[in-house]
Parts: C-alpha cells; sequence; structure tokens
C-alpha cells in the first residue's frame, strides 16, 4: 500500500508520545520532501522538541510512524542518524578544541575521515573566516558556532538536516547568510526541518509551516508566489491555532 | 579500533584530564620508588647480619671457649633469623612495616624475645606507608571518580549530548569507546609504574599478572560505581559528591568500623598478657626451691629427667630449664595469640567481601607476602628454629659436656622459609562479586 507521503525524507504518520499518562505528541502527521524546507512553528510545550528527539530516535512512538530516509528510527537509530545532520539551538562544541578540532572530532563520531581542503572548502561555504578556522571555539559568537555545525553538516553530506531555532540570538545580518546557507542546502537536494517559535524568521526561508499546538499540527500553510508568506495571515492562523 | 584512537586523542586534548593521569602516574612512580628503596633497605640489613652474625660468634667464641661453661655459650650466643621481603614486597609493604623482619634470638625463653623490634613511632606507623597498594587502594578511585563524575552529565550540562548521540553511530559504541579510553589511562598510570618495579625487583610474572587483574578488577569497580551514579542522570557536581562520599564509606569509614568490630570481638591482649606471664613465670623461679621448677619441666621434658641432680649452686641448666617453663607456662597464651592474628585476618578477609578496598589491598598483600599469615608463618619459623637451638645446647647443658671453639660452628643456622605469596582468589571474586552488584543495582534502577 502506497500512503501519500511514501517517498519522503521525513515521514511521520499519526505519530503519538506518551510520557507516562501525559500526552505530548496526539496523532501528528508530517513529512518533509528531499529539497524542502518544513518550519514546524509552535509555543513551548507544543511538542516541537519531542518531534525531533522522535525523528532522532532518541524516543519511541507510543503508536504511529516514523520513517527517515525510509528507515525506523526506532529500530535503525544507526542508520538514521547517518543520514541527519542535528544543529540545536545551542551550538555547543568543545571549548578547547579549535572549529577545525571540532569538526574533525565530530565527523570521526561518524566514521567519517576529513580531508583538510574538504574542510576548509566547507568552511569557506559557510562564510567562517579563515583566521577563525584554528582557533578554539570558546571564543565563537553563536552565528560562528553554526556556521561551524552547518560545514559539519556539509561535509556529513547528511540529506535530512533537523534544526531547533536556528535564528534565536542571531543579528541580521548572520540571519540572513544563515537563511542563504540553508537555501544553498535545500538547492543540493536537502529535507530540512527547521523547528522554531519564531514565526518571522521561519516566513523568509520555509517552503510550508506547520502550525504545532498540543502534540498535534492545528493548520498549514504553504509558500506561495514572490513574498511567499503574506506575515499578517500567517500571524492570524498562527494565533487561531494557539486559541483552539 | 578507530573510535578508541579517536576518543584516546580527544582525552589528550583534555588537559584536566591529561594532567589527572599524569599525575596518578607520577604518584604511582613515587609509591613504585619508595617501595624498592625500602625493600632495598631491608634486603641490605638482612645481608649485614651474616658477616655481623659470623664476628659476633667469633667474639663470644673466643671468650666462652676458654674453659667456660657451655651455658655461657648458650646465653652469650645470638642466632639470627631474618624473613626476606618476597620479590612484590616492594608494592605492599604490609606488615613489614611494623613487625620485625631481622630478630637475633637466644636458646633462652623465645616468647619474650619473639616481639622485641627497634623502637619506632607508632603513630608514625598509624596511616601506613607510601605504597603501590597505597595509591590503588585510597587515590586510584578519586583519579575515577575525577575523569568519571561528570561523563554523561558533563555533555548534557554543556549542551552537547544531543548532538554527540545524533552523530554517532551507536550510542553504545560511543559511551564504551570513551568509558575504555578513560579506564585505559588510569590503568597505564597504574600498570606502567608497576611493571618498571617489577622488572627491577625480578618479580615473578604469575604474581604480575595477578596484580594487573587486581588493578583492573578494583578500577573495574569504580568505574562501574561511576556510571551508575552516572545513570542517575543529576548534575555533574551532584555525581561527584556521591562519588566522594561513596569513596570515603568505601575506603575510610566502613574499613574502620570494620576493623574496630573485628579488634574488638577478636582482642588480642594476649600480646600483653602473654609477655607479663611468661616473665613472671620465668623472675618466680629466682623465689622458689629449683626442684619445684626442674619438676615442671621433667614433666615435659622427660628425657632430661635422670640427669645429675641440681645442687644449691647455680647451674646453668636450672636457668635454661626455667625459661622454658616460662615459655610453657604461656604456650597456652601464645597460641591463642597466634590463632587471634589468623582469626582477625580472615574476618578482615570476609570483611572484603564487601568492601572492595579491603579486598584489594588485603589481595596485594598476599601476592606479596607481606600479610599477618606471612607475619605468623615467620614467626612459626622462629619458633622451629629456637627449638633446635635448644635440643642443640640441652645435651651439653644437662649432661655437661663441654662446648669449644668447633661447637659454635655445629649450631644450626636458620633458613628462612620462602614465602612467595599466594593467589587471592576469593578476594578477587569479592571485587568482582561487588561489580557485578553495582552493576546490577544500576541496571535495575534504570529500568523502574
Amino acid at each position: 500500500m502506497t500512503t501519500e507521503g511514501e517517498g519522503k525524507a521525513i515521514q511521520i504518520e499519526d505519530l503519538v508520545v506518551r510520557y507516562g499518562d501525559r500526552q505530548v505528541i496526539d496523532h501528528l502527521s508530517l513529512g518533509v520532501a528531499a529539497g524542502e524546507v518544513y518550519g514546524l512553528l509552535g509555543g513551548n510545550g507544543a511538542g516541537k522538541s519531542t518531534t525531533l528527539q522522535a525523528i532522532l530516535g532518541f524516543v519511541s512512538p507510543t503508536s504511529g510512524r516514523v520513517r527517515v530516509v525510509g528507515l525506523d528510527p526506532s529500530a535503525e537509530p544507526v542508520g538514521v542518524r547517518r543520514a541527519i545532520a542535528y544543529i540545536p539551538e545551542n551550538v555547543a562544541l568543545y571549548d578547547h578544541l579549535s572549529a577545525r578540532e571540532n569538526v574533525d572530532y565530530f565527523l570521526r563520531l561518524a566514521r567519517l575521515r576529513p580531508e583538510q581542503d574538504e574542510m576548509e572548502a566547507a568552511f569557506r561555504t559557510v562564510g567562517l573566516a579563515e583566521e577563525a578556522w584554528s582557533r578554539p571555539v570558546s571564543g565563537f559568537s553563536k552565528g560562528m558556532r553554526q556556521k561551524t555545525a552547518i560545514a559539519l553538516a556539509l561535509l556529513r553530506r547528511a540529506s535530512v538536516l533537523l534544526l531547533d531555532e536556528p535564528t534565536s540570538g542571531l543579528d541580521p545580518g548572520a540571519t540572513a547568510d544563515f537563511n542563504a546557507l540553508v537555501s544553498r542546502l535545500r538547492g543540493e537536494g536537502a529535507a530540512i526541518l527547521i523547528v522554531t517559535h519564531d514565526l518571522i524568521g521561519v516566513a523568509d526561508i520555509a517552503d510550508r509551516i506547520g502550525f504545532l499546538e498540543k502534540g498535534r499540527i492545528g493548520d498549514e500553510m504553504v509558500a506561495e508566489g514572490p513574498d511567499r508568506f503574506d506575515l499578517r495571515a500567517l500571524h492570524d492562523r498562527f494565533a487561531r491555532v494557539r486559541a483552539a | 579500533m578507530t573510535s578508541l584512537l579517536r576518543e584516546a586523542r580527544f582525552l589528550l586534548s583534555l588537559r584536566s584530564a591529561a594532567l589527572a593521569i599524569a599525575c596518578l602516574f607520577l604518584l604511582t612512580a613515587v609509591a613504585i620508588g619508595a617501595g624498592l628503596v625500602e625493600v632495598a633497605r631491608q634486603e641490605a640489613a638482612i645481608a649485614r647480619i651474616g658477616p655481623q652474625q659470623k664476628a659476633d660468634v667469633a667474639a663470644v667464641a673466643a671468650w666462652a671457649s676458654k674453659g667456660r661453661d657451655p651455658g655461657d655459650a648458650a646465653y652469650y650466643t645470638f642466632h639470627a633469623t631474618w624473613d626476606p621481603p618476597s620479590d612484590l614486597a616492594f608494592a605492599a609493604i604490609g606488615t613489614r612495616d611494623v613487625s620485625p623482619y631481622v630478630l637475633r634470638v637466644r636458646a633462652l625463653g623465645l616468647e619474650a624475645q619473639l616481639y622485641e623490634g627497634e623502637i619506632g613511632n607508632p603513630e608514625a606507623a598509624l596511616p601506613g606507608r607510601f605504597d603501590f597498594a597505597f595509591v590503588l587502594v585510597y587515590l586510584a578511585p578519586l583519579f575515577v571518580i575525577l575523569l568519571f563524575h561528570d561523563l554523561h552529565s558533563g555533555e548534557r550540562e554543556a549542551g552537547r549530548l544531543r548532538a554527540l548521540e545524533a552523530s554517532v553511530g551507536s550510542t553504545f559504541g560511543f559511551w564504551g569507546a570513551r568509558v575504555a579510553v578513560r579506564g585505559a589511562g588510569l590503568f597505564i598510570a597504574l600498570a606502567i609504574p608497576f611493571l618498571v618495579g617489577a622488572a627491577v625487583a625480578g618479580t615473578a610474572a604469575w604474581k604480575v599478572a595477578a596484580v594487573l587483574t587486581v588493578i583492573l578488577a578494583y578500577l573495574a569497580f569504580w568505574i562501574v560505581l561511576g556510571l551508575v551514579v552516572a545513570r542517575a542522570a543529576r548534575s555533574s557536581l551532584a555525581n561527584a559528591m556521591t562519588l566522594a562520599a561513596a569513596w570515603m564509606a568505601l575506603t575510610l569509614i566502613l574499613p574502620a568500623i570494620g576493623h574496630v568490630v573485628i579488634n574488638s570481638a577478636i582482642p588480642l591482649r594476649q600480646g600483653m598478657e602473654l609477655g607479663v606471664k611468661q616473665r613472671t613465670a620465668v623472675h618466680r623461679a629466682w623465689d622458689v626451691p629449683k626442684s619445684e621448677t626442674m619438676n615442671a619441666f621433667f614433666r615435659t621434658h622427660p628425657e632430661w629427667k635422670d640427669t645429675a641432680p641440681l645442687t644449691e649452686a647455680f647451674h646453668w641448666k636450672w636457668y635454661f630449664a626455667f625459661h622454658q617453663v616460662g615459655d610453657e607456662a604461656a604456650g597456652d597464651l601464645a597460641r591463642r595469640y597466634h590463632d587471634g592474628v589468623l582469626e582477625r585476618a580472615a574476618w578482615s578477609e570476609r570483611l572484603g567481601m564487601v568492601t572492595p578496598g579491603v579486598a584489594t589491598q588485603l589481595a596485594l598483600h598476599r601476592l606479596a607476602a607481606t600479610d599477618p599469615a606471612a607475619q605468623i608463618a615467620y614467626q612459626d619459623g622462629i619458633r622451629a628454629f629456637h627449638g633446635q637451638l635448644r635440643r642443640f645446647y640441652y645435651p651439653y647443658l644437662f649432661r655437661d659436656k663441654p662446648f669449644d671453639r668447633a661447637d659454635f660452628d655445629r649450631a644450626p643456622a636458620f633458613q628462612p622459609t620462602s614465602e612467595d605469596g599466594s593467589w587471592p582468589g576469593a578476594l578477587l571474586a569479592g571485587v568482582v562479586l561487588m561489580t557485578c552488584l553495582v552493576g546490577a543495582l544500576g541496571v535495575l534502577r534504570s529500568r523502574r
């Protein structure tokens, strides 16, 4: 039997997650195709982090189905994590190591052997200044840390990117740089799921936006036309979902 | 293998971790060095006995053979006994620090001579020697705590945990490699100086293997305990405090309470009573008729009954007889003391079944033959030798045989029994059992 979302890089169907008596995800269904940016918008406690954890295989579904590049994260976490690059809200790297050493270490964790020229090319692509490559990341700004993490994602050739609140705390210039990078990765065929509560930030970059409330998608909007999203309409629908 | 190399490189990049391992290495090296120096000092002292004994006997012989009584020779000649250190004593000095390892005895009453040693400050001996056993039992767990208390929680607190676990194929493999590398770092810091010490001391291969097994088992216990505490998902500080409390309880408080209980349950007051009883019996002989002493002596040594009767004049055979009667009067106490020391050791071993620190220390002392059993074995060797001395001198004393210069050379010479240590199977099993128990409790707790 072929379901509607078959073939999508991330496919969640009727997902329910319970922590004891508390239902955190309530029959959630969503799909993200290759070359698509999906913005999952929700307030605190809406279930954004649990959704990410279910995709990463850290949380097992109570019922329903999660597939990442066709694999079940609960049953095949190794294969799933190999396909995913996860960039948390605050990219925490090893402060005593340089950007180069951090990337080298994390790539080796994923059983990859990084070439120096590839690494440098990735740093250039994400716009990390050359003088920062060999500097301990303890002095890095949030934007520089994110660039390092995205360089890592590029080098891992991850087909799925999970971005958790990626633009929070970034200045407008860094946000624009970040969005340009995400667009580029989308152009290269990555399926990108952005989890955020920042409506304006996600509107700039997402192709579709799902409004998550009480563990389920209350509404969904698709980008249309040159302006992509009407911010006013986006805000109204988000407010309606939250009030429901 | 790749993941182990990756984690080894990572560990070396952590200055605090590398420093901790280097510090443990240095402490172990110093302890091993101190142990080798102490053993060399004891061996040098033992080596000096031979020539000194020869010179001493020659001086007594020169004096006593000039028409003197054989009693003069028996009374004035000291006979050296010694307990050579085993090839592993450098790692665990044990009772060699507080009990004599060289004792010169005469054919007089033995019990008063057995506990004679050089005067040392007992308070200085109380904390024990800074040897390898001390570093392993008391200090190594602190380094385990240092390297493992924040293994998991540190990553969580830094916000890296999810990113790390999302980056690896198998989280079990990742944490396994981290644990193995840190554990290996500590093992190497302990094992390399020990191996160097063992090479210098010429330690038997089986003992080297046994000590390495003891190190591995004890480190494994603390690492498993560290991981179980870390599973509770508390803060690094809380983990560190919990583990420090466990260290206090398992290496200091429980062993101390255990030893107080054992010492109260098996009192060894016999040591003091023994000396007093022997001396009282000996000194009493001056105040009672000689016949009373001799009758007591002949009851246990009838072979000398038909020798020439004593007169009112002093005779050495009476003197030596009342010394032996004194020893026999204290014989029961001596046996109880002997058995008490071994019983205390047996109960300490039982205590080791629940306190891995005690088990580890006892295992090293047993391997090094520096435990109470080895001390008792040396005393038993002295007793046997002393019996030979009596059997050698008594024919001269009781039959009034002349004792000339050549007879000095016929006196028995002490042959040390080579205590070689033994495999501490039960003690090791205790450590492994406790490790499994702690691990099982951790698994049960995490499933709840």
